[in-house]
């Protein structure tokens, strides 16, 4: 970051120092739209992304994320709306022009090429030496680790080392901007840790724009700088991972991200001298303070945290209502416990040593953190406060 | 029960027992299998075996002598018969052009219709017609095609030419027509080979290479060109075995004429069999021709596997 300068970097350095060279590339979606035959994939997405940003299209599968994607990099040609990058707009340059690099999902390595040939492919062009070719190859492997393999073909590799070396092919075009489509959903758990780490690594290290899809909200929480839920191609709410965990614009980001679900429980406003609660089907609630959407007979739906709920163990005050354990689902250092109350499934994490108490039909009381719950209007499910 | 001692006692029991034997269940598979190897035998295994037998003999299949054994003295003649040499390079030269002339055009066919276009699927049909035709009627179809008095090939030349033109009557242009024959009867062949190669090469790939902004050729040569390799040999195998046995279109167009200019070692081994009845000779000779066919054969088998082991 030391050396601020638009242009092209002429040494990727990958690993060799820290300071990588800054290249210009906000990124701008305006209005995006694209129908692929009765299917409207993207119906309006607008998206600004800062220079050097790791920013993440967080959605479920067929929310627009791929085709946004592709339609950055050039592979489809939005209906309507703009691309724009570094103030150029690139909505009719092709492929080859843009200057972005792009992980496939398949990693789409070239099955019938050494990994030597595949991470030279995309430097194999006119104007570029050959010594320095081998040059960079040699170090983008030796930085992901891979450097023993270059002789072989993709296919006899590990499907981390597939992935690092789907990696390098990027990383060694030095793009200006780099697209992720769902790079960790063929690997496995173990890997995509670790992948995790590597991504935020070279990032932290090249400072390059990195726009990442994923439909895993641990994957956008943990990576991404600022994340664009993304619901049937239009985006819900862009913001940082505190915005979205902390303030959901609606019921949807809310249920999105964190893990395990926020639950979401049906109420109405009572009206009750001397302010309107909040009527659960197990609890009543004052409100923290009463937003004016609160009028008697609205109604709502009360977002709870796992987190927020906790056994009712002492006489301190606050809401409480009983509950009976209806499924315990044991994660290792914390457990998931399904509590029945008033017709309801609330989910509740507590650590696995608390959790043991617990177990399957007893009946605990529990408490709530009422000033962390979030009120979502019923049939909008826009957030009220 | 009832039923099967009813039988028994009316003595039906040794007609219903050998049914039934023969219907039994650990039969039934060979049963089954018999009438086609019986058929397999009698019109295939035996005539080789007896032709084989017949080349070390002196027989004339239009002569009641009885044979005499003559070793390897047909085999020694045919090998030492220029005529036969001749032959063998006339079919090579007509093998080699044709197979090649089929490969570009069915490699340029799959090209084309391995992408979407209006029409496609009737054109494909259209396309493959000559392949689902009779050897006969496509060398009908030539013939009357290259006919100097109405064929449509001389009507048009004529237009521009004062002589007759006479397609067939040079050796060149016989080969040429020959060539032309085969090449638009099996080029189909080839490009559907082609087309499902083509059609197998994942499109992320030619995705990727346009992100790594590669040229239209090295797209070719390092993601399609690997996945029809082995096809396209497969092809070449193929085409090369059948038109090294070509004669049904020859014999029409041209009954190997000029002189001998298009006299395919099939011809000549028909005329030696059944025009001059040299029945050892000819038997002789179609055995060498068969140990080629082998030859080449395992050459490209040997050369399939080593591809794919290579892609592997």
């Amino acid at each position: 970051m030391a050396s601020g300068q638009a242009g092209w970097a002429n040494d990727p350095a990958v690993g060799e120092r820290g300071d990588a060279v800054v290249i210009l590339a906000e990124l701008r979606v305006q209005g995006l739209t694209k129908r692929y035959g009765q299917v409207q994939a993207v119906r309006g997405i607008d998206l600004e992304v800062a220079s050097g940003e790791f920013f993440v299209l967080l959605g479920p599968s067929a929310a627009g994320k791929t085709t946004t994607l592709r339609a950055i990099a050039g592979l489809e040609r939005p209906d309507t709306g703009r691309i724009i990058m570094a103030g150029r707009d690139l909505t009719t340059t092709p492929v080859q022009g843009r200057g972005m690099a792009m992980i496939f999902q398949t990693f789409a390595l070239y099955p019938h090429l050494s990994v030597r040939a595949n991470f030279a492919y995309p430097l194999r062009r006119k104007g570029v030496a050959s010594r320095e070719i081998d040059r960079k190859v040699a170090a983008i492997a030796a930085q992901l680790r891979i450097a023993h393999t270059l002789e072989r073909k993709p296919g006899t590799l590990s499907g981390g080392e597939q992935q690092r070396l789907a990696i390098g092919r990027a990383l060694v075009q030095e793009p200006a901007l780099l697209l992720l489509d769902e790079p960790l959903t063929n690997l496995d758990a173990k890997l995509r840790h670790d992948t995790r780490a590597e991504f935020k690594r070279l990032h932290r290290e090249l400072g390059m724009t990195m726009v990442y899809a994923t439909p895993d909200q641990l994957e956008a929480l943990s990576m991404g700088e600022r994340i664009a839920v993304l619901r049937e191609g239009l985006v819900v709410q862009t913001g940082t991972p505190d915005e979205l965990y902390l303030r959901p614009q609606n019921s949807y980001v809310a249920t999105m991200v964190g893990a395990p679900p926020m639950n979401l429980v049906p109420a109405t406003v009572q009206a009750g001298p001397p302010a309107p609660v909040i009527d659960l089907p197990f609890l009543r609630l004052s409100p923290p303070q009463a937003p004016a959407a609160l009028e008697p007979g609205a109604e709502l739906l009360v977002g709870i945290r796992p987190h927020d709920l906790t056994p009712a163990l002492d006489d301190r005050p606050g809401p409480r209502f009983l509950a009976r354990v209806q499924l315990t689902e044991p994660l290792g250092d914390v457990t998931v416990l399904d509590l029945a109350a008033g017709g309801q499934i609330l989910k509740m994490v507590l650590p696995e040593a608390e959790a043991l108490a617990y177990g399957v039909g007893k009946e605990l009381p529990v408490r709530l953190v009422s000033e962390h719950a979030h009120l979502f209007d019923r049939a909008s499910g826009q957030a009220l406060i | 029960m009832a039923v099967v001692s009813a039988q028994q006692v009316t003595g039906e029991r040794s007609a219903g027992g050998f049914w039934a034997w023969l219907m039994a269940p650990e039969r039934r598979g060979p049963l089954l299998v018999t009438p086609a190897l019986l058929v397999l035998f009698v019109m295939n295994i035996f005539p080789l075996l007896w032709s084989f037998g017949l080349s070390f003999f002196n027989y004339r299949a239009n002569r009641q002598t009885v044979p005499t054994f003559e070793g390897l003295q047909f085999y020694q003649r045919v090998l030492t018969d220029e005529n036969v040499w001749e032959r063998f390079q006339t079919t090579a030269i007509i093998v080699g052009s044709s197979v090649l002339v089929q490969l570009i055009v069915g490699f340029l066919l799959a090209l084309m219709f391995a992408r979407s276009f209006p029409l496609r699927r009737i054109l494909l049909m259209l396309v493959l017609t000559p392949m689902m035709l009779s050897f006969v009627s496509v060398g009908v179809f030539f013939k009357l095609y290259y006919e100097p008095t109405f064929g449509l090939v001389s009507w048009a030349l004529n237009h521009f030419m004062d002589e007759r033109f006479v397609l067939l009557a040079t050796p060149a242009g016989a080969i040429a027509g020959i060539v032309f024959a085969d090449a638009w009867m099996w080029s189909p062949f080839v490009m559907l080979l082609v087309l499902a190669g083509l059609v197998s090469v994942p499109k992320y790939l030619y995705e990727a290479a346009e992100i790594d902004r590669a040229s239209w050729w090295r797209r070719f040569s390092t993601i399609t060109f690997p996945y029809i390799k082995s096809l396209l040999l497969l092809a070449v195998l193929f085409r090369t075995i059948e038109t090294f046995k070509l004669f049904d279109i020859v014999y029409i167009i041209t009954e190997g004429g000029p002189g001998s200019a298009t006299e395919t070692i099939a011809v000549y081994v028909y005329r030696q069999a059944f025009q001059f009845f040299r029945t050892s000779q000819s038997a002789a000779l179609a055995y060498i021709i068969l140990f080629v066919v082998i030859v080449l054969t395992n050459l490209y088998l040997y050369a399939v596997q080593r591809r794919e082991q290579e892609v592997t």
